[in-house]
This record gives structure tokens, C-alpha cells and sequence, in this order.
């Protein structure tokens, strides 16, 4: 196991990759922040990205 | 999502574990663990060969169970990262040490045995905690026979049996037999309101998704008999009564009664409930739904004790009501449906939300690891040059192909004019295809490209990033929507609706033959904001912005600060909320960065994004006015408790006896011996929901619902009746309401055929209705009738018209996008939070005021926005100086200025120009250009559309 | 000749902002009608100069269809 350690300054940890936490980092670099986004999964969308559509608009959810 | 994935500043890392948290806000060094997933993401082009090989199954976890994947897959097409991984749980080498096959049909040996997992620290400022929730346990579901039977099945499996890329590609089918079923029922409230699975709070959204699926439901299959048996319908939010009532429209039926269990019964399923008055029914379906309600996320308490921050009593994250968003560790903040079940609008605003704590928290930071991100060198595309048009025809999965025959869409353009390129993509708007249209454009040297797919408004900025990131104007670009605007549209008819996505495409692309490129234009924002409204929400914006290092003037007519929280005493959780406010107040004050003026309105504004000029005014007629230069305008100008002259029909005397919530909360905060008398009646829903007011409050349960706990605390021989349509304490509110009814407060609902009958105008009021539990007309006489009365937003719609923003038809400010842009308004540099956004609770305003003041903080953080490129411009040596553009131009954004032989020309304000058009077509010479609309385009698609 | 062999050519203008969004949320709502529309996007109903209604009518439309 290796390991390696990061100084990155000006950076942000968000934890959860679904929704909430992608709005998160998206917000957060246009607040002029470095991201981290971490997801326990293989992919990012967690929930949202299970749904055909939203409610009340039964817009597409992607 | 996918512009997260394509983010230079986000590093995305996927199936990754959080370990650890050490140090102080401004300098935590977090530990995480990042799995292999076997498969190098840069170099799998998610070309799927070596899935077709893998010969092991695997349930598909992504489709609910409900398909088969293999141990190597990609859960969709779409998804980002868009690279397949290897489940080490169900692959043959990594558990047997044989196999290897994908190794060697991997054209681009992006697969790799060798991964380790890997440790890595994390040196970061803050950390936002967004794990979302977790799923109810399957011993909540048996009583259901979910399990036992394959026709019972959670909403979350009913979604992706719906869905058009799901496992039966969204035909409706029954597990167990694959036919259509006939009859379908919803139980609502699985695994919430449940005290059986320790689940005492509300999800917040399976009545809303409840009704989407069965909408959706019913748009597959028009026959299908549906019934959904509820407790409560709790479509407290914007707009979402509006979607219940369409259900109904749709012949949905809805049944209150709670549903005590499900056993198979033949081909069928029996339904056992109870309904309010007793009765107990059995009925029979084809197919069961179970609306699961929203679990803590099971790592929950690891995730708490390896971050360090507290639970509350559910375990979803512990905050307050004031502090909303605030774990208990400073510097560790949350948002989404771990700060308590919340649905998507909610959610997102959280994000923003802590985006902007994090940015007060860390302003010193800020900036300091930012990548600029940057574009090749633009492509020079002249006149004279070659047209040379790449056309992408979208499937959409099924929602375009499923109707319109795609692969003779793409033929059709084959030794089209000026087309030396076509394809067919399955999804055009996912990360690979984005890849593939990059490459393209350099293999192929085009210079303009149509993608045929859905619509402009929602996609075309996706491609035209694309389009820069390969060189290319983004200018050079067009877009035929044909999926919500044909096949969506002309389910029915294929054929038809190819024939019109032809035309269609044949008339994109006259257009794209004569598109030029326009100049990227940007324009300086001015760091400064304006908030418009002192209350809770407008305090709480400035503050935000303020601390995150923003000049920011606040704006407030009345002659003291606070707004209408001063009418609260306390809240549902018993804070002290005068104490709050009086602190709140102190901290504007004092700050710096804030300058306020009371007993002033907004006068005039000019202006545009990043530039506004706004007159500020005194109320009374010698105040100055003061002129302020600002970048973006937040407004919060806040609601008022409605008081309805008429109530269910009857004409209301406000007086010590009648009174609403508001009213009665003063009282009982005050000192009176008799303030909590022996008998007290409330009506919900007083003057609203179609009673005066068309919409719900979505507080007005939660404030009778304290009110009566404290009438019981001061007096607990009281008798209190809540009459109610629906209860509507959602998320943990939802313990008060227990606890209220533990307390003996009695809750009564009432129809509105008959509707109760009041008599508010004398010294005995009096109310008449029917209880559905005896059966019978009862007649009270209460010592106080209280109306629970709605919300209605104030100023609105002067402010409207000053700023060109819309309002809905209830007078509220419309937002950008109901969903992912809930705090922004359609006119750039304007925001909104509060209840001139919509009638919600104070936690819940908080939360939309810190996401507001972080949405206006982006442009002012970023010191200049974007104009879009599609304005117009006046060819000058043909204008003639009429100035009818001038006078015709709704923006202001045309003026007449003299050229250097002192004649009168027009020039085009381009920040100010919203790209109508008005002035070109209006120029009697012809000489105003419309940016991607010019004459010579329009007309080619007129000629187009001829030569069928 | 009867309504049924009538298969008229509609050319329509929509507004950006307003028609054409409506137009993308009778899709997203799969509202149903006759597939007879071609469309030309517009930035607003204040673009649509008089001539192009002129042109399409030369060009074979039997009706223009405008919204903003």
C-alpha cells in the first residue's frame, strides 16, 4: 500500500458523490476552490442517477 | 454531471473509501483509501467488448436486482467516470486466479490485474459531508410480502422498470409472469412514520415520487387502474399540489388508509387496510409499489466517528435550526439528504449553501489551488473557406430511437451540401460521445457541426464546451431538437415523426452552411451586492456574503431590521428565536463589510450583470437618496402571515377569540393567566390550498403543531382539536406531531364536501363538522378558534417589473430552473431566497439565503461574467441614423452616438443586448446583424423547409 | 377536397424564451400533436421580420405558426 500525501492549498474536501455533493463541487470551484470528490462508488450520480424522471416536471434527471 | 467530470478543478475520486479526519478548520489532512477498479479510466473508451466476454453473471445493482450485468461493466452509458470497473467480489481472477479474458480483447489494455489499493492524504480547508441515505431495511417491507413475491417492489426498482434504458426498457411488466398488469397499488409510508423500524421522521418525498411514477405509470400503460393508500399527502412544496391534482385529473386515485399487509391471492396480490372511520377492506392487485421512505446511510456512525461530528436520534447528521447545515465539528459541514430526507431542489440549494459557509470559512484560501482552465488555440474560420459540416444524429436511448427510425436519419444526410461527416450516437451528451466529438472534428477538419438530439436550451452549452476544447468556435455549432420536440411528441406515429426529423435536419443544416463565428465577449462585475430585505433571510444573505469578503448594502423599508421573525417566540425544537434574532442584528451591524439602510426602498435600477446602478431611497419625502454601484442583487423581501376575510366560506372577525397561529403564539408567549383556555379548535388549510390562497404554506402544520404542544405544556387539561386536509409535519417535524397526539391533542380530518362550518364573526365562535371517526355532524364551541393561515409574499410584484424578473401566478418570484437552479432568477446577477421565493420554514429559508448569497458571491469571485455571444451589431457605414432601433429596443441596449462626420449611427450595448432581434428586423436598411440569426440564416432554413 | 387528404405544412417561429420552451415542455409532459410543425428557432417573436412569412408562403408553407 503506498502513500502520498498531498499540499495542495486553497483545496476542499466533499464526501459523496451523488447530487448534493457533485452541486457542492461544482459550487465550490466557482468559489474559486479545488475539489476533492470522493465516492465510495465506481461511478458519481448516486441516487439521481437511478431516476428516469423528477417530479413535478418529469424532466430527465441527468 | 458530466461537467463536473470535465471540472479541472474537481478531481473525482470514485470508489473511494473516507478514513480519517485530522486538524482544525483552514488545515485537515483527511486520509481516504482509493479501491483498484482494475481498469485504467484514461484509457477505457467504454467500448463494452470486454463485458460481451466476461462470462460470469452478476446482479445488476445499478437496475435494482432486477437485470444481469457481468463482473466487469459500466452501470450506464452515460456515467462518469465513463470507464467500466471490475467487482473483485464476483470476478473470476481476482477470487480464483483464473480467467483473463477481458485482458485480451481490451483493444486499448486499459485493464490492469496489478491495481493495489491506495492510501492518500488529503491536505484540505474544510470538508462538506454529502453521503446522502440509506435504504430501509427489507424487515420493513415483509409484512408487504416484499420477497416473498416478485410483484411486490420498491419504488426505487419501480423507477428502473420504467425507465426507458432500464431493464424491460420501460415497458411495464410484472416480475413474476411478464405480463402487463392491470391494477396497481402505491403503499405510501414504508419504512417512515414508523416507529416498528425506528423510524419515526417523514422521507419528505415518496409522495411526490409516488405520484411521478404513477403519472409516468399511466403515460405507459393509459388502462392501468392505480390506487395510492396514504397516510397524509404531503406535496407541501412549489407547485407540487398543482401535480397531485393533475393525478387525480388522470383518473389516479388516492385512498387514505393505512395498509396492514399483503399476501399473494391467486395471480394476485391482497391488499388488508383500514380506514380512518374503522372499516377494515381487502382488495386485490396485479402489482404492489412500496414508496420506501429515505434510511440513514448504513456507514452512518462510522462515517460520524471517523470525521468526528455528532448524530441525532435517527443517525442522519445532528444540526440546529438556526445552524442548519453545521455538524458539530467546526469546519465539517453537510448537505443533502444526510442532513435529514430532503428531495432534489432541497438538496441542491444545500450544496450552494455550504459552498458558501466554506468560502466565508476559508476565504483566506481561496484561489490559492485553482486551475485556470484553458482551450487550444481557436481555429481560425474564414469566409471564403470550405464548409465542411459533421452531423450527429442522438438516439437518446429509446427516447428518440425508440420512435424515430435514427439510422435512416443519418443516412438521409449522406452527400448532403457542404456534409463530409455523419454518425449516430446513443446517448450524444455523455463523456465518451463528447470524446468522439472531439476527435471527429479533428479527423474529419470540420468546421461546423449539427447535432440532432433534444433541445438547445438544456444541451447546447454542453456541446459548445466540446466544440472549444477541440478549437472550434462555439459559435459553429447547431442543434435540431429532435426528441422533445418530435419523437416525444409523435409517439404514435413513426413514421410521421421521421419524415419531420428529416426536414428538420435538412433545415439545421441550410443554417449551419452560412454560421459564422462570433467573438467571445466578457464583461467586469463590480464586487459588491445589494440585498434587498432585512428579515431573517435578506440578515442572513448579507452576512454571508460579508463574511466571504464582499461589500454588501441591505436594504430594508421598515425602520428596524428582522422582519416578521419578530412575531416568532419559539420554534418546534424550542430555541429561543428574539435571542437568535437580537444576535443575528448585532453581527450585521457590526460587520465591516455592511452598510444598512433602514426605512428605504430600491428607486430605480439600471443596469446589467456585474454593473447594476441602483437608487436607494428614504420613505419619507426630504430623505437623500443614495446611488449604489453594485455587481448582484439578492432579493429577500420576504411574506407576511395571510389573513383571509373569508375562511371555508365564512366571513371572519379577527378578535381575541378567532385568531391565527401567529396571533395565538404572542399569546402564549405572554403572562396571561387564561392563555391557554380549555378548549381550542384549528382549522388548517385556513384560506388556503384553493380556499383563497391556491397553494400550501408548508408551515402551517408545523407552527399548530407547536402551538398545540404548548397550550398542553402551560395548560395539560386543555383540549385541543386540529382540523386538518392533510398533515403536512414532514421530515422530523413529524416527532412533534406524535408527540402531540400522545399529548391528547386530537387530530380530525375534514372534507371539503361537506365543509366544516364556521361562525368567526360574534364573541362565541363556533364550528360545525363531520368526524369520520363517529360517523357523525359534531358542533364545538371553543374558547379560542384559531386559523392556521397561509403565507403571501410581499412587493413582489412592483420589484417584478424594476428588475424584469417574473413572478408566478401566486405572486411568487419564479426561479431559473425549478430543480438545478432553484435560488437563481432567469435575469443574470439576480437572486432569490425566503418567502418571496415560496412559503417555508425559517430553517429552511436560512439554508436558501447562505445559497443564495453563495450563488451571487461566484460572479463577484470570479471579477467577470461571460456575455453570450448571439447579440447584434450594427454595420455602420449602411445605418442612416433613424433611431428606430433605439426606441424599439426593450433593453436600453442600442444608442445613437455620432461617428467621426458627426452623423447619427446606432451602436449595440452588447453586455445589456438579450440577443431578440427586434432591431434587425425592424432596421429599415437592413444593417443590424442578429449574432447565430441573421437574415441569410433564417432564410436558408425557409428554403429548407420548401424543398422537401 | 375533404379534411382528411388536407395534410397542411405548417412553418413555425418560436420564441426562445417562451414559445419554444413551452414547445420542449409539451414534450417532457408527451403531450400529442399532429406532426405537421417544422420549426425555426428564434431569439424572439421581435426577429420575425415580415418577409419571412412572405418567403415561406412562396416556399410551399400552407400556414405560419407564431409564438412569443
Amino acid at each position: 500500500m503506498t502513500k502520498a500525501m498531498e499540499k495542495k492549498e486553497g483545496a476542499v474536501l466533499v464526501v459523496g458523490g451523488g447530487v448534493a455533493g457533485v452541486q457542492a463541487a461544482m459550487d465550490l470551484t466557482g468559489l474559486g476552490y479545488y475539489v476533492y470528490l470522493v465516492e465510495k462508488a465506481p461511478t458519481v450520480g448516486g441516487a439521481m442517477a437511478m431516476l428516469d424522471k423528477t417530479f413535478p416536471t418529469n424532466d430527465c434527471s441527468l | 454531471m458530466v461537467e463536473a467530470g470535465r471540472s479541472p478543478n474537481i478531481e473525482l475520486l470514485s470508489n473511494t473509501d473516507f478514513l480519517a479526519l485530522d486538524g482544525k478548520p483552514g488545515a485537515f489532512t483527511a486520509r481516504v483509501r482509493v479501491r483498484p477498479r482494475y481498469i485504467i479510466p484514461e484509457k477505457c473508451t467504454a467500448c463494452g467488448m470486454c463485458a460481451q466476454y466476461c462470462p460470469r453473471h452478476l446482479v445488476d445493482g445499478y437496475n435494482e436486482g432486477l437485470a444481469l450485468t457481468r463482473p466487469i461493466h459500466i452501470d450506464y452509458p452515460q456515467a462518469v467516470p465513463a470507464s467500466y470497473f471490475i467487482d473483485p467480489k464476483a470476478c473470476m481472477y481476482l477470487k480464483n486466479g483464473t480467467c483473463m479474458i477481458c485482458l485480451s480483447v481490451c483493444q486499448t489494455r486499459a485493464i490492469n490485474f496489478d491495481q493495489q489499493a491506495e492510501e492518500r492524504e488529503l491536505h484540505v480547508g474544510a470538508v462538506v459531508m454529502a453521503p446522502g441515505f440509506g435504504r430501509i431495511p427489507d424487515s420493513a417491507l415483509e409484512k408487504y410480502s416484499y420477497g416473498a413475491h416478485p410483484d411486490v417492489v420498491t419504488s426505487l426498482e419501480f423507477e428502473r422498470m420504467l425507465c426507458a434504458s432500464g431493464p424491460f426498457e420501460g415497458k411495464l411488466l410484472r416480475l413474476s409472469d411478464r405480463r402487463h398488469p392491470k391494477s396497481l397499488a402505491f403503499i405510501q409510508c414504508v419504512g417512515s412514520r414508523d416507529l416498528g423500524c425506528d423510524n419515526g421522521y417523514c422521507s419528505s418525498v415518496c409522495c411526490m415520487y409516488a405520484i411521478k411514477e404513477a403519472l409516468v405509470a399511466k403515460e405507459h400503460e393509459p388502462e392501468l387502474d392505480i390506487t395510492i393508500y396514504y397516510i397524509d399527502m404531503r406535496t407541501q412544496g412549489k407547485g407540487f399540489d398543482a401535480a397531485r391534482i393533475r393525478a387525480e385529473d388522470k383518473g389516479i386515485k388516492f385512498v387514505r388508509a393505512r395498509v396492514a399487509e399483503v399476501m399473494p391471492w391467486g395471480q394476485q396480490l391482497k391488499l388488508a387496510y383500514s380506514t380512518l372511520d374503522g372499516g377494515h377492506f381487502f382488495k386485490a392487485y396485479d402489482m404492489v409499489v412500496l414508496a420506501v421512505g429515505l434510511d440513514a446511510p448504513a456507514d452512518a456512525a462510522k462515517l460520524a466517528q471517523s470525521a468526528g461530528f455528532a448524530l441525532n436520534h435517527y443517525d442522519f447528521c445532528q444540526t440546529t435550526t438556526f445552524s442548519p447545515l453545521q455538524s458539530s465539528r467546526a469546519g465539517v459541514v453537510v448537505a443533502g439528504a444526510f442532513q435529514g430526507p430532503k428531495d432534489i431542489p432541497e438538496s441542491v440549494t444545500q450544496s450552494s449553501a455550504v459552498a458558501g459557509l466554506v468560502s466565508a470559512l476559508t476565504k483566506q484560501e481561496r484561489g490559492k489551488g485553482y486551475v485556470i482552465k484553458t482551450y487550444p488555440q481557436e481555429q481560425q474560420v474564414s469566409d471564403d473557406e470550405e464548409v465542411r459540416i459533421g452531423v450527429f444524429v442522438c438516439h437518446c436511448g429509446v427516447n428518440i430511437a425508440g420512435v424515430v427510425d435514427v439510422p435512416s436519419v443519418d443516412q438521409y444526410v449522406e452527400g448532403m451540401e457542404g456534409v463530409v461527416f455523419h454518425a449516430q450516437s446513443l446517448y450524444s451528451c455523455s463523456q465518451d460521445a463528447q470524446e468522439v466529438l472531439k476527435q471527429k472534428i479533428k479527423e474529419h477538419r470540420l468546421n461546423r457541426v449539427v447535432i440532432a438530439a433534444c433541445s438547445p436550451r438544456t444541451h447546447e452549452p454542453l456541446f459548445q464546451e466540446t466544440l472549444k476544447d477541440a478549437g472550434l468556435n462555439r459559435c459553429l455549432f447547431e442543434m435540431v431538437n429532435i426528441r422533445d420536440q418530435c419523437s416525444w411528441v409523435h409517439a404514435n406515429e413513426p413514421q410521421a415523426a421521421t419524415f419531420k426529423a428529416k426536414d428538420l435536419v435538412r433545415m439545421g443544416i441550410a443554417k449551419a452552411r452560412h454560421i459564422k463565428p462570433l467573438p467571445e465577449q466578457t464583461v467586469s462585475v463590480i464586487d459588491k451586492a445589494l440585498v434587498i430585505g432585512g428579515g431573517i433571510a435578506g440578515l442572513t444573505a448579507a452576512l454571508s456574503l460579508a463574511d466571504q469578503g464582499f461589500l454588501t448594502s441591505l436594504v430594508e423599508k421598515q425602520p428596524h431590521l428582522g422582519g416578521h421573525l419578530h412575531d416568532a417566540r419559539y420554534t418546534l425544537r424550542g430555541d429561543d428565536t428574539a435571542k437568535i434574532l437580537k444576535n443575528l442584528i448585532n453581527q450585521v451591524r457590526k460587520h465591516q463589510n455592511i452598510e444598512v439602510y433602514l426605512s428605504s426602498e430600491l428607486g430605480q435600477i439600471t443596469g446589467y450583470v456585474g454593473n447594476f446602478s441602483s437608487q436607494i431611497k428614504g420613505k419619507k419625502t426630504d430623505d437623500q437618496t443614495t446611488i449604489v454601484e453594485h455587481g448582484v442583487i439578492v432579493i429577500a423581501t420576504g411574506g407576511r402571515e395571510h389573513r383571509p376575510p373569508r375562511v371555508l366560506d365564512a366571513p371572519i372577525k379577527y378578535s381575541d377569540r378567532v385568531l391565527t397561529q401567529n396571533d395565538l403564539e404572542r399569546r402564549l408567549a405572554g403572562r396571561a393567566r387564561n392563555r391557554a383556555p380549555g378548549l381550542v379548535v384549528m382549522i388548517q388549510c385556513a384560506g388556503s390550498r384553493g380556499d383563497d390562497l391556491s397553494y400550501c404554506s408548508k408551515q402551517c402544520c408545523n407552527e399548530a403543531v407547536k402551538n398545540a404542544l404548548k397550550i398542553k405544556e402551560i395548560n395539560p387539561a386543555a383540549q385541543v382539536v386540529v382540523l386538518y386536509r392533510d398533515l403536512r409535519t414532514y421530515g422530523y417535524a413529524e416527532d412533534a406531531y406524535r408527540e402531540a397526539r400522545e399529548k391528547g391533542v386530537l387530530f380530525i380530518p375534514y372534507s371539503l364536501d361537506p365543509k366544516p362550518k364556521l361562525n368567526a364573526e360574534g364573541k362565541a365562535p363556533e364550528v360545525a363538522f363531520y368526524d369520520p371517526i363517529l360517523r357523525e355532524e359534531v358542533t364545538l364551541a371553543p374558547d379560542l378558534l384559531v386559523l392556521s393561515t397561509g403565507i403571501v409574499p410581499e412587493d413582489t410584484e412592483e420589484l417584478s417589473k424594476l428588475l424584469k424578473v417574473p413572478i408566478t401566478s401566486d405572486k411568487f418570484f419564479l426561479e431559473a430552473h425549478v430543480k438545478l437552479r432553484p435560488v437563481e432568477l432567469p435575469v443574470a446577477g439576480v437572486y432569490v431566497c425566503g418567502l418571496a421565493h415560496s412559503p417555508q420554514p425559517v430553517e429552511e429559508i436560512i439554508v436558501q439565503a447562505q445559497a443564495a448569497a453563495a450563488k451571487a458571491a461566484i460572479p463577484m469571485v470570479k471579477g467577470h461574467v461571460l456575455v453570450e455571444p448571439t447579440v447584434s451589431t450594427v454595420d455602420q457605414p449602411s445605418c442612416i441614423g433613424c433611431g428606430i432601433c433605439e426606441a424599439l429596443c426593450p433593453y436600453q441596449a442600442i444608442r445613437m452616438i455620432k461617428d467621426e462626420k458627426n452623423k447619427r449611427k446606432a451602436e449595440t450595448i452588447t453586455a445589456s443586448c438579450k440577443g431578440c432581434g427586434i432591431c434587425a428586423s425592424h432596421c429599415p436598411v437592413f444593417a443590424i446583424s442578429m449574432g447565430g440569426f441573421t437574415d441569410e440564416q433564417i432564410k436558408a432554413q425557409i428554403k429548407a423547409f420548401g424543398a422537401s | 377536397m375533404t379534411s382528411e387528404e388536407f395534410n397542411p405544412r405548417i412553418l413555425g417561429f418560436l420564441c426562445n424564451w417562451c414559445c419554444y420552451a413551452a414547445a420542449d415542455g409539451a414534450g417532457a409532459s408527451r403531450y400529442q400533436y399532429p406532426p405537421n410543425l417544422r420549426t425555426i428557432r428564434i431569439m424572439c417573436t421581435g426577429r420575425l421580420d415580415p418577409a419571412f412569412v412572405f418567403r415561406a408562403f412562396v416556399e410551399g408553407a400552407d400556414g405560419i405558426f407564431t409564438g412569443g
